[in-house]
């Protein structure tokens, strides 16, 4: 990535508008127009001939299949028509040239890593980091980019990058790692320090082109040495073609008994790869030289050796074409064209010669031979000295394997950031422009879903057919922020987003919203209060009965409303949200961020909704936040080529539920966890966090969810088949341990076990219905909203009188 | 039967008591709250006071990233929050600022001149959306918390 400074100077020759960009688009289908002009010419001379063919014969002369007049009218025609024609290739050139040259897509990033004292990383997962960011092991880390172990601690080049807060230079620090934290942070004059974002995709909706642009002065000089010694030897003194370096070229070729180099120059070659289609046609090679000379008269070799630097066709990702050597660095080496070695620089000329036959990946040997041809080509034009030569020749390819590079590795949020995009961003701004895209990606938060979600699936359903699936989304509650995305247990798959697109039945994740609903009445409701777990029936108003049963097919009687979520009863939760209202329950599930219209039929009490895992994540995020709502958003920033802000996806925070009735959901979501459906949870996690969360099981099995939190991770999992059929799963089972795996490897803050204003501790009877104390029989302690204590008690312990919390500890004092 | 240590506590606690009995306890003057008070030695102190140059800078986009970046280290600090409402303020976002300062308010330790300080805020962000009863209620929570004769029992 280029400071802004270096970039402006280039971008001289690439400004562009959009509209240029169609236009050019234009041009290339308008090319299609000069065979029917040359057919055009052709026919001309035929009718001039046939007209004074008429007079000749009127006037009785015998007929002459030669005339002057006609060949100098015919020429005068051919004259004309070349000239009209080469106007109109110099329009051509230039337009292209000047107004558009290259396409450059929207890239996204991962959010930067920050370092500081106290961070939570475990010296594992920083190695991890960089190698997916490619630092290179280096004794002195010299260079940005590179790294040193040196006994406890690290010694780091970091690379520079640009943000809408100024972003960061490069600078050299020292780093210990030690218990899973930073330990101590050395950075120049402060104790912060930022990574550089890693590069995760690019968004390029129309046409597959992909390019990162390299300004001539960051192109490193040995490059271009071996570009012009290998290439166009003659490059700095032709004018578009080069008799001299075609000679030299065949009589190289000769010499080497086979080709080494070849007879176009570097000018038509970047024609051939600008203007004109791949087919080796003789009209193209006819075009290709008057073009190159109308490049060269227009244009320094500064300029064209830029255009083609950036240009060049190196090859075939997928559906990407991979442009220019900028791309050409990270796609083969992953880091960035300044960092690579001489080795590296040599393997990317080496493809020009034959993008698909000089393959480093599928041909590595005929690669290498090429790439030490080129080498030994600078050795010989006095561009390598003799000791790198023999350095480097023996050096392997080392190219990164494909799918290594972060780029492309998680489509599922790339596709999650395009939808954004695609909101407030016309597509050829996307695919042109060259923003750089912010996102809140967490490196780690994705591998760790996408680990925890491959894992308990392989080990559930290890067949071949794989006919399980599933989704996972991390965020970060208090800003919204999406960590993770996964949607496929083939995570690196693009395809169907289930994360975003799977709309299933929430099942008992509806639940915490009936259990808000009814704590949201203090006179009527607490999480004391008593709701009998027995045979429910409804009659709908389409004349059937609604009696939902529970997963034990068992009704246990009478039990406290929190009892009711721990162990997730059916019966227990319709007869609670019936009583509460279902317009109250549908209003709660809108206040906390579901925007589909909820039909008031019971069986939404029970999770009938359906939701994609996204949605879910939506809405339990108010939950995790003690009732502050927060958009999830996948962009922070949006910057422009330059590396200039243009636009900030700021955090925006509603209060949607009042702190006490929001406090009371979540320590109840927290008992599911604790004692409940979700407690084989507690196995991956630290003994004394405190999570909450929830199970959803939908009818038959088909869909197993499990959506949980801590004070800063929300995390939604979804286990089920794409053909909806029965997946004998649970939530317990098929979700619960995924979000365990988790939510146990990434770093965790408990939640706040302290009351909210309005909220306090208190001893209750089991009738839920009259204050008690500790040790009494079996009272239970609760969190309970000040208007919901009951005035009276039950008598046990010292204190006659109703209590709140300071009269225990009077009694305390008493004992 | 009370042991002697009991007694002697017994004895303080109906001294304290007897003193609010008497009359409200006397309110030290508290020390103005400060963002150290809460950030103190942490990272993300300093990216506060780079949020606070850039605003005088004028530049609330970075003033803000670096508001948000102080957040992810430190996200129980009511100070960080309490910037992001002001800052939304002076944007002319008063919908955002609202959010921010309730936010703050639940993260805020026991300072009643703080509390108050950013109901004051509530007050002027509701005033600014129409919500006239709105602010008028986050104002009476202010006077209550500078004046605590007044509050409420």
């Amino acid at each position: 990535m280029g400071a802004p400074g270096q970039v402006a100077k280039f971008t001289q020759i690439t400004v562009k508008g959009t509209d240029k960009a169609r236009e050019t688009h234009k041009t290339l289908t308008l090319f299609s127009i000069l065979p029917a002009m040359a057919k055009k010419a052709k026919k001309s001379p035929a009718r001039s001939r046939r007209q004074p063919n008429r007079k000749k014969r009127s006037s009785g002369q015998p007929r002459r299949w030669f005339s002057w007049s006609f060949v100098g009218k015919a020429a005068l025609v051919c004259l004309v028509l070349g000239a009209a024609g080469l106007a109109y290739l110099d329009a051509l050139v230039r337009e292209r040239f000047d107004a558009h040259v290259w396409q450059l897509p929207a890239r996204v990033y991962a959010r930067p890593v920050e370092l500081y004292e106290g961070r939570v990383l475990s010296r594992e997962d920083m190695l991890k980091l960089l190698d997916l960011m490619r630092y290179r092991r280096d004794s002195r880390a010299a260079t940005p980019g590179s790294y040193a172990v040196q006994g406890n601690s690290l010694l780091l080049h970091t690379r520079g990058f640009n943000d809408s807060d100024g972003g960061e230079k490069a600078e050299r620090i020292r780093l210990s790692l030690s218990g899973g934290q930073v330990r101590s942070l050395e950075a120049g004059g402060d104790r912060l320090a930022r990574l550089e974002p890693l590069q995760i995709g690019s968004i390029h909706p129309q046409h597959a082109e992909d390019r990162v642009l390299v300004p001539l002065d960051k192109v490193p000089p040995l490059l271009v040495e071996m570009l012009i010694a290998t290439e166009d030897q003659a490059f700095y003194d032709h004018h578009g073609i080069s008799l001299r370096g075609l000679a030299r070229a065949m009589l190289a070729n000769v010499k080497a008994g086979r080709l080494v180099q070849g007879g176009s120059t570097l000018t038509q070659q970047l024609v051939k790869n600008f203007w004109l289609t791949s087919e080796r046609t003789l009209s193209r090679k006819l075009l290709e030289m008057p073009m190159a000379m109308l490049l060269e008269l227009h244009y320094s070799k500064e300029q064209i050796l830029e255009a083609y630097l950036n240009e060049v066709y190196l090859g075939q990702d997928g559906a990407r074409a991979i442009h220019g050597m900028g791309l050409g660095a990270q796609f083969l080496f992953g880091r960035p064209l300044e960092e690579l070695e001489p080795h590296h620089l040599a393997t990317l000329v080496a493809l020009l010669k034959g993008p698909s036959w000089y393959d480093p990946r599928r041909h590595p040997e005929r690669s290498l031979e090429r790439r030490n041809t080129v080498l030994k080509v600078a050795l010989n034009e006095g561009a390598l000295s003799k000791a790198d030569y023999d350095k480097y020749s023996n050096r392997s390819l080392e190219v990164v394997p494909r799918g290594a590079s972060a780029l492309y590795a998680f489509p599922a949020f790339i596709d999650l950031v395009r939808r954004q995009l695609a909101r407030d961003y016309p597509p050829e701004v996307l695919s042109d422009e060259g923003l750089r895209i912010h996102s809140t990606l967490d490196v780690l938060a994705q591998l760790a879903a996408e680990g925890a979600l491959s894992d308990h699936l392989d080990r559930r359903d290890p067949d071949e057919s794989k006919k399980l699936n599933g989704a996972v989304v991390v965020v970060a509650p208090a800003q919204g922020d999406v960590l993770a995305l996964v949607s496929n247990r083939s995570s690196r798959e693009a395809g169907f987003n289930r994360a975003l697109d799977a709309q299933r039945p929430i099942g008992s994740l509806a639940k915490p919203a009936v259990v808000l609903s009814a704590v949201s009445q203090p006179k009527q409701w607490s999480l004391a209060t008593l709701v009998e777990d027995g045979p429910v029936e409804v009659t709908l108003p389409n004349g059937t009965t609604w009696s939902p049963q529970n997963f034990d097919n068992q009704s246990r009687g009478a039990m406290p409303v929190v009892d009711v979520l721990t162990y997730s009863r059916n019966q227990g939760t319709a007869r609670l949200g019936l009583d509460v209202g279902l317009d109250k329950v549908a209003g709660t599930m809108n206040t906390l961020g579901v925007t589909r219209n909820i039909p008031l039929y019971p069986s939404i009490l029970l999770g009938s909704l359906e939701l994609t895992p996204f949605e879910v994540a939506m809405m339990y995020q108010p939950l995790s936040t003690g009732g502050f709502s927060t958009r999830l958003r996948s962009i922070t920033d949006v910057l422009d080529k330059e590396a200039k802000p243009l636009a900030r996806y700021p955090v925006n925070t509603d209060e949607v539920v009042d702190a006490g009735p929001a406090f009371l959901t979540q320590w109840a979501m927290q008992q599911v966890v604790e004692k409940g459906t979700g407690r084989a949870a507690r196995a991956s996690l630290p003994q004394d966090l405190k999570v909450a969360g929830k199970t959803g099981t939908s009818n038959d099995f088909r869909d197993a969810w499990f959506a949980g939190f801590s004070a800063n991770h929300l995390a939604v999992v979804w286990v089920g088949r794409d053909d909806n059929r029965n997946a004998g799963i649970t939530g317990s089972s098929g979700a619960l341990p995924v979000w365990a795996q988790l939510m146990g490897k990434l770093p965790q803050r408990s939640l706040s076990q302290t009351p909210p204003a309005g909220v306090d501790w208190v001893w209750m009877n089991p009738d839920g219905k009259r204050v008690s104390a500790e040790g009494c029989g079996d009272a239970r302690r609760y969190p309970m909203l000040e208007a919901s204590i009951p005035q009276d008690s039950d008598g046990c312990g010292s204190v006659k009188e109703a209590g709140k919390g300071i009269k225990g500890w009077f009694k305390g004092l008493f004992d | 039967m009370l042991s002697v240590q009991r007694l002697v506590q017994l004895m303080l606690i109906s001294m304290v008591l007897a003193g609010c009995a008497v009359r409200a306890p006397v309110e030290e003057p508290a020390e103005p709250m400060t963002a150290s008070q809460e950030l103190e030695g942490s990272p993300a102190l300093g990216l506060l006071s780079r949020a606070e140059q850039a605003r005088q800078q004028g530049q609330t986009s970075a003033a803000e990233r670096y508001l948000e970046r102080a957040l992810n280290i430190a996200p129980d600090s009511s100070w960080l929050y309490k910037e992001l409402a002001g800052l939304r303020l002076s944007e002319g976002d008063p919908r955002g600022a609202e959010g921010f300062a309730l936010k703050a308010l639940r993260l805020a330790p026991e300072h009643d001149d703080y509390r108050a300080g950013l109901w004051d805020l509530v007050a002027t962000a509701r005033d600014r959306q129409g919500d006239k009863s709105g602010a008028r209620q986050a104002r009476s929570k202010a006077t209550a918390l500078r004046n605590p004769k007044a509050r409420p029992v």
